[in-house]
């Protein structure tokens, strides 16, 4: 407590938070959305059940169909996914070095995670890939074998020969019955003739159905064919088509060549059909045969899936390579999703573990930063949501705290600069009150002392820190010491004392009062001593006093002077006509009692005077003025006095009585020149003190000067240097300076001599200022 | 210096192989009566891939895609353009092939054979198809057609989906009305 008292205090306050800066907007809030990942997960699985469904439905695809089509489309897919799964790895890779290099918090444990992630898939995924292309392509490879190339080709071979022989039978049995009808007109109304060519052989079983077309006549259209006969084998199926067999008619009387055809029936067996142009001898066709053998159904569909058998054998092969891409781009496809959805999950879940931690890390460096209102927006409903939730509580707590922080900071503030103000108020009231203060500590240090104190018990500002018994240890000083020594509790202030202190050559009288300071806990503190000077008010009741008894002599004095003055007259009278002796005696001692009578008179009239002094009556005056006028009485009246003036330039004009200033200066210049015998030099000055806004006026003289124990009776009544006069002149002076509201000291005069010293309170707008001529 | 000639050898393969694709085809174009003829014959080697694609049964085709351009600076300007497909399926019971041609869509020939050198003539050449009119060319101009040719089906397993030429070429003319 006591160092504190010593010592200025001062309370260092934190400057409130300065306004968060413009921070970037914060990143869109990662939420689970159930319906999202369910759809997700639902096309995931969507696609590898259509994956998978189309995988096992290939094998009832054509192979052009799988080769073309499919591959096609499984490549797009391949490639797409390849894309989106480079894609998705250059990002996240590209994010996680970013993330590094900028030293994100987590950075390098979600690098980390992430790459775990992706080679428990990466590696187990491309493994299964590559074991399992090998096992498609060895297992395509079997399909094929010598073995079966020998007997899928013998089959085929079998059923196309047995083909190739019919129609050449056929062929070669139109051509043979084509020749026997050149010798025949085909146009004759009798048909029989044809017909008994034709039949042999149908009734033979060289040809199921032969028909006979002949060339059109003049009357018949031009272009088309006249059947003529046929005859058809009675096991030949019914629903042979007419039509095949008349453009194959044509196309034989066209002269083209391929003149067979095969055709299936209703039935399921098939008629192979060939024709043969009927020439004449001079080479031109006068008709068409068309032979037909019927194959029956059992032996055409065996020979057609021998043949089919054949073709999707041989052509698996031609498109192996093809159907093994297929099935690797089935295979692969699958791997890619798998690796998509893996990838996926995994930047899924590094993410979904690193983002809160990134982000209350984030939101611990914003609080830390000063901005308590940043929060994190809780994303899952898991561990992490929960202690989201527990750093946004310790958030708020925190932003509590410092807003009462703040307001405690500004109430406080509000009070330091009260405690402040009144500080100053307190200390300004005690550097120009003139009362003197001094504060001692508990422990008996002087803590503070004001400029009055300082002037008045004659110390330096250096006390103050200093022990109050050592620094009132002075003779003069030690009823201080007695007063400002620590009390026991309970024990009452002493009374206030006075002190009689000799300071620059005159007396001073102080009133000590000791008053205790108390704690905010009601202990005694320390003291405070409050020094007053009652020098003028002891002055002034020594004045008054003296004023009473001047009234009381006067009174008392005065009233018998009168009749004694008329008893000596009167004795002086009825002795007039006595005789000479005795009326010289008697004259002689009336005229002493006249004359004591009338210095009594006198005497009286000037205590009547100084017990009665007139009111100033004021006017402003210019000093300069007053004092020339003054002086010129003394011209020519001293011959070895000098009177000298140093007027200051800047004196302003007072409010006085200049009667009694007057009085007051011939008084001072009288006695200086009577100080001097009248031969010496006396100086005349003016002063402005601006500061006090007080004009200085100085009588000096380089006399003989004054004893410094006399200076301050100098101005007491009825005391006087010289041998003659009543002790009232300076009593007088001081009492008309003491009127005007000023002061009048004397002091000692460099290098000899005396001092005395007028203080005039100017008037106070400081008009005019006094001339000097 | 080694990416440097790691670069002037991939230019000289690609320009030897563009040069063989430009020399397996050959292309003529002329312009009479108001229309434009194409004539084209394509290496016949080519079929040998094709050979047991054909004899398994499979629909192969050989497709032409014919663009007629008009020089312009560096570049040209497609005028017109003409697709020439030439299919055949072998009926291996009776070792016959079944051809057909068809121009923009259009059943242009169909032919029943077993030659088989007709199969590969009539699949790798055609001669003077009019493809386009020559109604909008300007006389005294040089005008190209460019040929493209691609065929079905892929025997070959493909990582690309996207089918490249087998071949191109291309044939200049000046009309001359």
């Amino acid at each position: 407590m006591a160092e504190a008292g010593r010592s200025h205090t001062s309370l260092r306050l934190t400057p409130p938070p300065a306004a968060p800066p413009a921070r970037t907007p914060a990143r869109r809030p990662m939420r689970d959305n159930p319906w999202l990942v369910m759809l997700g997960i639902g096309a995931l699985v969507a696609l590898l059940a259509g994956t998978m469904t189309l995988a096992n439905r290939s094998n009832r695809l054509a192979p052009d169909f799988l080769s073309e089509f499919v591959l096609y489309a499984l490549s797009v897919v391949d490639l797409t996914m390849l894309v989106a799964l480079v894609f998705v790895l250059a990002r996240s890779v590209i994010k996680l070095l970013v993330e590094q290099r900028r030293a994100l918090p987590f950075a390098r444990f979600r690098a980390k995670l992430v790459t775990v992630l992706l080679a428990m898939t990466l590696v187990p995924a491309v493994l299964v890939l590559l074991v399992g292309s090998e096992l498609i392509r060895n297992n395509v490879d079997r399909w094929f074998t010598a073995q079966m190339d020998e007997t899928l080709e013998s089959a085929q071979r079998i059923a196309s020969d047995y083909y190739r022989d019919r129609q050449r039978q056929v062929s070669d049995e139109s051509a043979h019955v084509a020749r026997l009808l050149a010798a025949i007109d085909l146009g004759q109304a009798d048909v029989r003739p044809v017909r008994d060519v034709v039949a042999p052989a149908v009734n033979d079983q060289r040809a199921g159905l032969i028909e006979v077309y002949r060339m059109p006549r003049g009357h018949e259209p031009v272009g088309t064919l006249v059947a003529v006969v046929d005859v058809a084998s009675p096991s030949l199926p019914a629903g042979a088509i007419r039509g095949s067999s008349d453009r194959l008619a044509m196309r034989a009387a066209a002269d083209q060549p391929d003149i067979w055809l095969r055709e299936p029936l209703e039935s399921g067996g098939e008629l192979i059909r060939a024709a043969s142009a009927v020439r004449r001898p001079d080479g031109s066709v006068s008709g068409v045969v068309v032979a037909s053998v019927h194959l029956t159904g059992d032996m055409a569909v065996r020979a057609r899936r021998m043949t089919k058998a054949y073709e999707s054998y041989t052509q698996l092969r031609v498109l192996r390579q093809p159907l093994t891409g297929v099935y690797l781009s089935f295979f692969l496809m699958v791997t890619l999703m798998i690796l998509v959805a893996a990838t996926w999950m995994g930047l899924y879940l590094a993410k979904r573990i690193t983002r809160p931690v990134q982000a209350l890390a984030v939101a611990a460096r914003e609080i830390g930063a000063g901005h308590f209102e940043h929060r994190v927006e809780r994303e899952t409903a898991d561990e992490f949501g929960s202690l989201v939730d527990a750093f946004n509580s310790m958030a708020d707590e925190l932003a509590t705290n410092r807003r009462r922080l703040d307001r405690s900071t500004v109430d406080l503030e509000q009070k330091h600069a009260e405690v402040e103000g009144r500080r100053r108020f307190t200390e300004a009231i005690l550097e120009r009150v003139a009362t003197g203060v001094v504060t001692i500590d508990g422990s008996g240090f002087i803590t503070t002392i004001n400029p009055a104190a300082i002037r008045l018990l004659g110390l330096g500002a250096s006390v103050v820190g200093q022990a109050a018994a050592v620094v009132f240890n002075e003779p003069d000083l030690q009823p201080l010491a007695v007063i400002a020594q620590p009390r026991g509790v309970g024990a009452a202030d002493p009374p206030a004392q006075e002190l009689s202190l000799t300071r620059e050559g005159r007396d001073v009288a102080l009133a000590v009062a000791s008053t205790r300071l108390h704690g905010e806990d009601g202990v005694a503190d320390g003291r405070v001593l409050v020094v007053d000077d009652i020098t003028p008010l002891i002055r002034a009741q020594k004045v008054a006093a003296w004023r009473e008894v001047a009234r009381r002599l006067a009174h008392e004095i005065k009233n018998p002077l009168t009749p004694i003055q008329l008893c000596a007259q009167r004795l002086q009278r009825q002795f007039s006509t006595a005789p000479d002796q005795v009326k010289a005696l008697v004259d002689e001692c009336t005229t002493t009692i006249v004359g004591e009578v009338e210095s009594l008179k006198t005497l009286v009239d000037e205590f009547s005077q100084f017990a009665q002094m007139p009111a100033p009556r004021r006017e402003s005056t210019d000093v300069h003025d007053l004092l020339k006028h003054i002086l010129v009485l003394y011209d020519g009246l001293f011959e070895r006095v000098r009177v000298d003036t140093l007027f200051a330039l800047d004196v302003p004009r007072v409010r006085l009585d200049p009667d009694q200033i007057r009085r007051v200066i011939i008084n001072l210049v009288d006695n200086a020149i009577e100080a001097i015998n009248q031969q010496g030099q006396v100086v005349l000055e003016t002063h402005h003190v601006p500061g006090t806004n007080l004009v200085r006026l100085v009588v000096a003289d380089d006399g003989p000067g004054i004893a410094p124990a006399d200076r301050e009776k100098l101005f007491m009544p009825y005391y006087s240097t010289k041998k003659r006069g009543s002790g009232l002149g300076l009593a007088i002076v001081r009492r008309i300076v003491a009127e005007h509201g000023g002061t009048i000291e004397v002091a000692e005069n460099q290098p000899k001599g005396t001092r005395f010293t007028i203080e005039l309170p100017c008037e106070p707008d400081g008009a005019g200022i006094a001339g000097i001529a | 210096m080694i990416p440097g000639r790691l670069m002037a050898f991939v230019l000289a393969l690609a320009a030897v192989q563009g040069a063989d694709a430009e020399r397996s085809i050959e292309v003529s174009a002329v312009a009479r009566g108001g229309r434009v003829y194409v004539s084209c014959a394509f290496a016949a080697s080519t079929l040998d891939e094709l050979g047991e694609a054909i004899h398994a049964g499979l629909a192969t085709s050989i497709t032409y895609d014919v663009e007629l351009r008009r020089p312009v600076w560096w570049f040209d300007r497609t005028l017109a353009s003409s697709s020439v497909v030439a299919s055949v399926r072998h009926d291996t019971l009776t070792g016959r092939y079944q051809l057909t041609r068809e121009i923009d869509g259009r059943n242009d020939d169909t032919q029943v054979t077993d030659d088989q050198d007709a199969v590969r003539k009539y699949l790798t050449t055609f001669a003077k198809l009019p493809l386009f009119t020559a109604s909008d060319l300007e006389a005294n101009v040089e005008y190209v057609v460019r040929l493209q040719v691609r065929t079905r089906p892929r025997v070959r397993w493909f990582v690309w989906p996207w089918e490249p030429s087998a071949a191109t070429g291309s044939a200049r003319f000046t009309y001359i009305p």
